[in-house]
C-alpha cells in the first residue's frame, strides 16, 4: 500500500511537471508524417510511419526515463522532503520501489497514448486491418520493457550521484546495452583468453538493451514496420531478463538509499 | 501615477530593433555562407557516412527509422535531376546509398528493384552501372530468395542492360522455380535463350516493368522506354514508305501525308504524345518534333536493318497479294 500510494504522487508529480506534453510534439511529429512522407517515400507510407511511431515512443520514452529516473532520489533529497517522508513508518526499499513504479506508470501512460495516437494515423492512412495493427503491440511491449530497464538505471545513479553524472552514465550505459554482444565478439577476435574472460563478466553484468530490441533474430520495430508477428517464447524470455536485470537494479539502488546517512 | 524611467523603454526598444535587424540579416548571411561553400566545394557529392557496417551502428537499434531516411536520400538524390547534373560524376554515391538502405533493412524489395533500375540506366538517366545493379538484386535474392520479382529484374538487367540474353535466360529459368513465380516466366525464359535479343521479348519486358510495379517512378520509366521504341519504329516505318515513294515517282514526297494519299500508308502516324513527326523532304529523314512530349531513351542495341528487312518482306507480299 505505501509502494503505490508513493507510486502515485510520482505519478501525480510527473503530471506536475508537465512530462506528458511531449505526447503534444509526438502528435504534431506523426500527423505531419501522415502528411508528408508519402510525397518522400514513394511505395512505404505504412512502413515509414510505424517506424517513425514506434521510434518515437522508444526515443521520447528513453529520454523521460533518464531525465526523469534521475532526478528521481535526488529531486527528494535536494528539498530535503524525504526527511518527512522518511520519518513515517516506510522502509527505505519501499520508497524506491514507489518512486520506481511512479516513473513507471507515467511511462505507461505515455506508452499507450503514443501507441493509441500510432493507431489512429494508420487508420486515416489505410490500408493496414485491425489484425496488422495488433500485431505492433508485443514490439510496444518490448519497447516498454527496454524503458523500464533504462528507469532502473536512471534509479541507481540517481541514489548516490548528481543529476549530470547521472544522465551520462545512464545514457553510456544506454549505449553500451546496444553494443554488449560486440564486446564479446570483439574479445573473441583478440584469442586472448583473459579478454574473452572479461568481455563475457561485462557481457554478463552490463544491460543487454538489445536482449529488448531484438526478438526473433531481427530488430523489434523492422519486424513490426512489416507487421511480422513475435513469436510468445521470444517476447517471455525478453521479459524474463527484464525482471531479473530490474530487480538486481531496485535492489541495488536500495542497498545504495539504506546506506546513505541523512543527518 | 509614475511614468516609466526612460532608460528602460530606451532599453526595450533597443533590443527590439536589434532582434528585428538580426531577423532581418539572418538570411543574407546565410545566403553568403551558402555561395562562399558551394565556390569553395569542387564536389560538393560528399557522403560522409559510406559505410554500411558504420550506419548500422550508429543507428543504435533504429535501423528500420534510419533505413527509411537514407531511401528517402536516395531518392531525393536520384531524383533531382538538376542538381545531378551539376555533379562531377552524376550519381557517384547512389551504389553507396541503396548498399546502406538495403544493409539497415534487408527487406525493402522496392529498393532493390527501384535501386537496381536506378543504377543500371546509362547515364544521364541513371549511373550507368549495371554490374553494380546485378550486385544489388543479388543481395536481395540472397536476403528474399521467395522473391521472383527480384528474379525478373535481375534477368532483365542482363537483357536490357548487358544484352547478354543467354544470362538473362537462365536467370528467368531459376526464377521458374520460385513459388508463386508468373506463367509467363517460363515463355520469357525460353524466348531469351532461343531468340537471343528479340526486339518483341524487350517489348513484353518493359510491358511487364509497366504491369507489375507499385512504383510510380518505375512505370514511368517503362512507359518512356516503350514509347521510344514506338518512337524508332515509326521513324523507321516513314523513312522506309519515303523510300519507296522516291522509288516509284523519282522524289521524295513533299509531305507526309502524301505518302496516304500515294496509297502507302493508312494514316500518319503521330509519336506516342500525340505530336506528328518532323519531316525534312531534302534528306527524306523523319525526326522527332522539339515539342514532342516523349522522354526518348536510345536503345542500347540497334535493330534498325532487322526491321526494315522484315518490312521490306511485308511490303513485298502484300504487293504479290494485290497483284
Amino acid at each position: 500500500m505505501k509502494v503505490l500510494a508513493i507510486a502515485r504522487n510520482t505519478f501525480r508529480e510527473n503530471i506536475r511537471d508537465k512530462i506528458l506534453y511531449n505526447l503534444i510534439l509526438f502528435a504534431l511529429l506523426m500527423i505531419l508524417s501522415s502528411f508528408v512522407l508519402g510525397q518522400l517515400t514513394l511505395g512505404y507510407e505504412a512502413k515509414v510511419i510505424v517506424d517513425l511511431g514506434l521510434s518515437c515512443i522508444s526515443v521520447f520514452g528513453t529520454l523521460i526515463a533518464i531525465f526523469v529516473g534521475i532526478g528521481l532520489v535526488y529531486k527528494e533529497l535536494e528539498r530535503r522532503t524525504v526527511y518527512a517522508l522518511l520519518a513515517k513508518p516506510v522502509h527505505r526499499w519501499e520508497f524506491i520501489l514507489g518512486k520506481y513504479m511512479g516513473l513507471l506508470l507515467t511511462l505507461l501512460v505515455n506508452v499507450v497514448v503514443m501507441t493509441i495516437g500510432l493507431g489512429l494515423v494508420l487508420a486515416y492512412h489505410g490500408g493496414v486491418p485491425l489484425q496488422s495493427f495488433l500485431r505492433l503491440l508485443p514490439a510496444v511491449y518490448l519497447i516498454f520493457l527496454s524503458l523500464a530497464l533504462t528507469t532502473a538505471l536512471a534509479l541507481v545513479f540517481s541514489s548516490f550521484s548528481t543529476p549530470a553524472l547521472s544522465a551520462l552514465f545512464t545514457f553510456f550505459l544506454w549505449i553500451i546495452g546496444h553494443f554488449n554482444s560486440e564486446l564479446l565478439d570483439f574479445a573473441r577476435l583478440t584469442k586472448s583468453a583473459v579478454a574473452v574472460f572479461v568481455a563475457q563478466i561485462l557481457y554478463y553484468l552490463l544491460p543487454n538493451i538489445s536482449d529488448l530490441t531484438t526478438a526473433d533474430s531481427r530488430n523489434v520495430i523492422q519486424g513490426a514496420a512489416y507487421f511480422e508477428p513475435i513469436r510468445a517464447a521470444a517476447v517471455g524470455w525478453a521479459t524474463g531478463y527484464a525482471v531479473l536485470y530490474c530487480t538486481i537494479l531496485l535492489g541495488l539502488t536500495a542497498t545504495i538509499f539504506s546506506r546513505r546517512d541523512f543527518k | 501615477m509614475k511614468p516609466r524611467s526612460s532608460p528602460w523603454i530606451q532599453g526595450k526598444w533597443l533590443l527590439g530593433a536589434a532582434c528585428l535587424v538580426a531577423a532581418l540579416l539572418v538570411k543574407p548571411v546565410q545566403d553568403r555562407i551558402d555561395a562562399l561553400l558551394h565556390q569553395a566545394s569542387i564536389d560538393p557529392d560528399i557522403l560522409y557516412f559510406s559505410s554500411p557496417a558504420a550506419v548500422k551502428a550508429a543507428a543504435i537499434g533504429y535501423d528500420s527509422l534510419v533505413a527509411d531516411v537514407y531511401w528517402m536520400r536516395a531518392i531525393q538524390y536520384y531524383g533531382r535531376r538538376a542538381e545531378a547534373a551539376r555533379r562531377q560524376v552524376r550519381y557517384k554515391n547512389l551504389p553507396a546509398l541503396l548498399d546502406i538502405v538495403t544493409t539497415l533493412d534487408p527487406k525493402m524489395v522496392d529498393v532493390y528493384r527501384a535501386g537496381s533500375i536506378f543504377l543500371a540506366e546509362p547515364d544521364p538517366v541513371g549511373a550507368g552501372q549495371p554490374i553494380t545493379a546485378i550486385g544489388l538484386l543479388d543481395k536481395g535474392i540472397s536476403q528474399l530468395p521467395q522473391e521472383w520479382r527480384l528474379w525478373f529484374d535481375k534477368g532483365f538487367v542482363y537483357f536490357w542492360y548487358l544484352q547478354d540474353f543467354r544470362k538473362a535466360g537462365e536467370v528467368w529459368l531459376g526464377a521458374c522455380r520460385v513459388e508463386g513465380s508468373p506463367p509467363w516466366m517460363e515463355a520469357l525464359a525460353a524466348r531469351a535463350l532461343s531468340q537471343g535479343g528479340e526486339i518483341e521479348t524487350a517489348k513484353d519486358l518493359w510491358r511487364h516493368q509497366m504491369e507489375g510495379s507499385t512504383r510510380e517512378d518505375i512505370r514511368e520509366n517503362a512507359r518512356n522506354h516503350l514509347a521510344s521504341i514506338q518512337v524508332d519504329e515509326d521513324i523507321w516505318t516513314l523513312e522506309f514508305f519515303v523510300e519507296r515513294y522516291a522509288a516509284v515517282y523519282g522524289a521524295s514526297p513533299a509531305r507526309l501525308e502524301e505518302l496516304v494519299r500515294a496509297g502507302f500508308l493508312i494514316y500518319v502516324p503521330k509519336d506516342p504524345s500525340g505530336v506528328p513527326y518532323q519531316y525534312d523532304p531534302a534528306a527524306g529523314a523523319v525526326h522527332l518534333s522539339a515539342e514532342s512530349k516523349v522522354r526518348y531513351f536510345a536503345l542500347p542495341y540497334n535493330y534498325r536493318e532487322t526491321f526494315k528487312e522484315r518490312l521490306a518482306r511485308l511490303y513485298e507480299s502484300s504487293r504479290q497479294q494485290k497483284k
